[in-house]
């Protein structure tokens, strides 16, 4: 009694189990799609030649969607034993490791026209071995093309790099082996189930993606470097051109120290001797004297040239020191007393030649006024640099003057805010009768060197018409 | 030596007839100063050597042409004075003022310049020379200022006065007391940079000229002092491995 119930039972049991079955397969079907068979568009099994335990199998295959036509709809369905890569193109797509079920990806929108590349990168675990493929795509003209796993792969030896993008095969890699046909043992005739993957949409790129982008910083950067380098180059030449001239300016200084220098001051000893081995009421003497006052005058201008050309003079201290010896100089035979108040050197500020040249002249014109119109007793000579400028200020106690009641051009402040212009400087003169004169000469450092900077880019032959403004020899003789 | 007021104007400067005149007839009784010279260019030496003799109370005892004859030569004489040419061939003026300095510290040395250069009068200070002429400056004014040397009383430019400070302020750091200015010195050096006179400083700070003089003098040798020291600092900095195998 027992046992007839339990034959029963085992075989209601064998129903159910057959029912399960068929209703999967009926799943299985829906899923596929259109087709009746969820098997439709495979290939069959392949494989290396060889087979053996952890084993890694590279299957490769071209394909070409005519450009005539566009796709409608395409679909890869695959499954291996026991795992595998799929990538179409070099894109990775998906990957699967149970060889009872397959695999469906939709690639409608991967697949434009021209060629095609798809690889598989397959692994086996243990026993036998396979790859099973079937791609099938939907012209719009109506056509259909199948690519399915068969002895048109190739294998690819494990050594090979960017096999999957390869549009074309060597002939050295081996066509795939067909292990088993579809339905053949030792696999499935029905797979236990379908998976259907996520529609594959086409990577979308960024903005710095995109290839005309990348393009275009590429070339953005090539240009950016390129000034650069040209600037680079500028600068040199520039620093070579200042210090040929700085070279030549030493030179210069030294012919005039050595050769005009030297036979000057010989010219005035030889005079002095003669002078003084001559009675002293011989009339030859006295012009004797003048020849002599004159020589010596001309070795004063030489002094000034010299220390103009100097390049080692171009720093603020020389330029104060200079400037007030000069001062000093001046007014030694008028009744002006002269008083500094120089500023203590701080920074390195350069001089160079144009503006220690205006800014003297300017001082000597200005102290050229005082002693002529301003009957002063007391002149202050202030000399400072606060920032990147330079500011030469001279103050005398004398009768002063009312600016507006000055003829234009009859006196030498034009002269002065000219020069001073020349070097991008300004000139500050105020002034009420009785109360002196105050004469600001300012320079400012900064700007010139600005300006000089985005000449060069600018203008390839700014450096060297700014080299030519600074030669002594035009400067001094033009 | 200070019956004399000293003149407070630097050579080249103006020349105060009266002093010349009462100096003219002072010194007649005694020996002349002797004076060595030294100069490359032969027609400069000669013209110079004739110049310093035809002044009365100098004579010149002996005109060398090289640095190295200079000091060979020099300190046999024990001149008064030395007029040193500040270019020399080979070893330079300023070199050939501190190695004879060394050898004759009483011994004033003046440095002759063709060109008005400030930077290289404050070295030349700095070497140890007492003072400095311009080639072209006229015969009666280097009298002046030979005698201005020799009192000790070398005058001292407002702009020397600037470089002298700076130049102390700066090195402070490597100096003892005995060679720091004095805040006397330093005032009196402030009041020269500023423009004023040794006449206009001893009236403001209300000290006699002389009293002014020897401040500068005392300057003028803390100069020499603390140069020299510095440049033995700087010969021990420069040679580490000496210095670690002598101590």
């Amino acid at each position: 009694m027992v046992a007839v119930y339990a034959w029963q039972l085992a075989s209601v049991r064998a129903q159910e189990t057959q029912t399960n079955e068929l209703l999967d397969m009926e799943i299985a079907a829906a899923a596929q799609g259109p087709g009746p068979d969820s098997t439709n568009g495979l290939g069959s099994w392949i494989w290396d030649a060889h087979t053996f335990d952890r084993q890694s199998c590279l299957l490769w295959r071209s394909f070409e969607v005519p450009t005539t036509t566009t796709v409608t709809h395409a679909q890869i369905r695959m499954t291996a034993d026991n795992e595998y890569f799929l990538s179409l193109d070099g894109r990775e797509l998906g990957r699967g490791v149970e060889w009872h079920e397959l695999f469906d990806y939709n690639v409608t929108y991967l697949l434009s026209p021209g060629k095609h590349v798809i690889a598989v990168s397959a692994y086996n675990a243990s026993d036998s071995a396979g790859m099973i493929f079937g791609l099938q795509i939907d012209l719009a003209d109506g056509q259909t093309m199948e690519i399915k796993s068969d002895q048109n792969w190739r294998i690819v030896p494990s050594s090979e790099e960017g096999w999957k993008t390869k549009t074309k095969a060597p002939d050295t890699w081996p066509t795939a082996t067909i292990v088993a046909p579809l339905g053949g043992s030792p696999w499935w005739t029905r797979p236990s189930r379908v998976n259907t993957m996520e529609t594959l949409l086409p990577v979308k790129l960024r903005l710095w993606q995109t290839g005309w982008f990348q393009i275009s910083s590429l070339s953005l950067c090539a240009a950016t470097i390129f000034l650069s380098l040209r600037l680079i180059g500028k600068l040199a030449i520039h620093r070579r051109e200042r210090w040929l001239l700085q070279r030549e300016r030493a030179r210069i200084a030294r012919d005039i120290h050595d050769d005009l220098g030297s036979r000057m001051t010989q010219l005035v000893l030889h005079g002095e001797v003669a002078q003084s081995e001559l009675a002293s009421d011989c009339s030859t003497r006295l012009q004797i004297e003048r020849i002599c006052q004159e020589a010596r005058e001309v070795l004063c201008t030489m002094d000034e040239i010299l220390w103009e050309l100097n390049p080692k003079r171009d720093t603020f201290r020389d330029f104060a020191s200079y400037v007030c010896g000069y001062a000093q100089g001046f007014l030694k035979s008028t009744q002006i007393q002269c008083l500094f108040d120089v500023a203590p050197e701080t920074s390195s500020i350069v001089l160079e030649l144009p503006f220690r040249r205006a800014l003297l002249m300017a001082v000597k014109e200005t102290l050229n006024n005082a002693v002529k119109h301003s009957e002063a007793t007391e002149l202050i000579l202030r000399i400072a640099h606060p920032g990147q400028k330079l500011v030469v200020t001279v103050c005398d106690n004398g009768k002063g003057f009312d600016r507006t009641r000055l003829k234009p051009g009859r006196n030498g402040l034009s002269n002065i805010v000219q020069r001073l212009e020349e070097v991008g400087g300004v000139c500050e003169v105020t002034s009420h009768p009785g109360q002196g004169c105050r004469t600001e000469l300012s320079v400012s450092l900064d700007h010139r060197l600005r300006w000089n900077t985005w000449g060069w880019v600018l203008d390839k032959s700014q450096h060297s018409d700014q080299a030519n403004k600074a030669n002594p020899l035009e400067a001094n003789y033009s | 030596m200070s019956i004399i007021p000293s003149t407070q104007e630097a050579p080249g400067l103006r020349v105060s007839k009266p002093l010349v005149a009462t100096q003219v007839s002072q010194p007649t009784t005694k020996q002349p100063y002797k004076v060595a010279l030294v100069e490359d260019q032969p027609k400069v030496r000669e013209s110079w050597t004739r110049l310093i003799s035809s002044l009365p109370d100098f004579s010149c005892v002996c005109s060398c042409a090289t640095g190295e004859e200079a000091i060979r030569a020099i300190p046999h004489e024990k001149p008064d004075v030395i007029l040193m040419d500040i270019f020399l061939p080979r070893m330079s003026g300023i070199e050939c003022t501190t190695r004879l300095k060394e050898a004759l510290p009483e011994t004033q040395i003046v440095i002759l310049t063709a060109m008005d250069d400030q930077e290289l009068v404050f070295m030349a200070l700095e070497a140890g020379a007492d003072g400095y002429l311009l080639k072209r400056t006229k015969p009666s004014e280097l009298r002046s200022a030979l005698l201005d040397v020799l009192r000790g009383g070398a005058p001292m430019s407002s702009q020397i006065a600037r470089r002298v400070i700076e130049s102390f302020r700066r090195k402070t750091k490597i100096r003892d007391e005995a060679t720091r200015l004095s805040v006397r010195e330093e005032q009196i050096l402030q009041l020269l940079s500023q423009g004023y006179s040794n006449k206009a400083i001893a009236h403001k700070l209300d000290i006699s000229i002389d009293t002014v003089c020897s401040h500068l003098k005392h300057v003028y040798s803390k100069m020499h002092v603390s140069s020299r020291t510095e440049a033995v600092v700087r010969y021990m900095s420069s040679k580490p491995s000496s210095q670690a195998s002598g101590s």
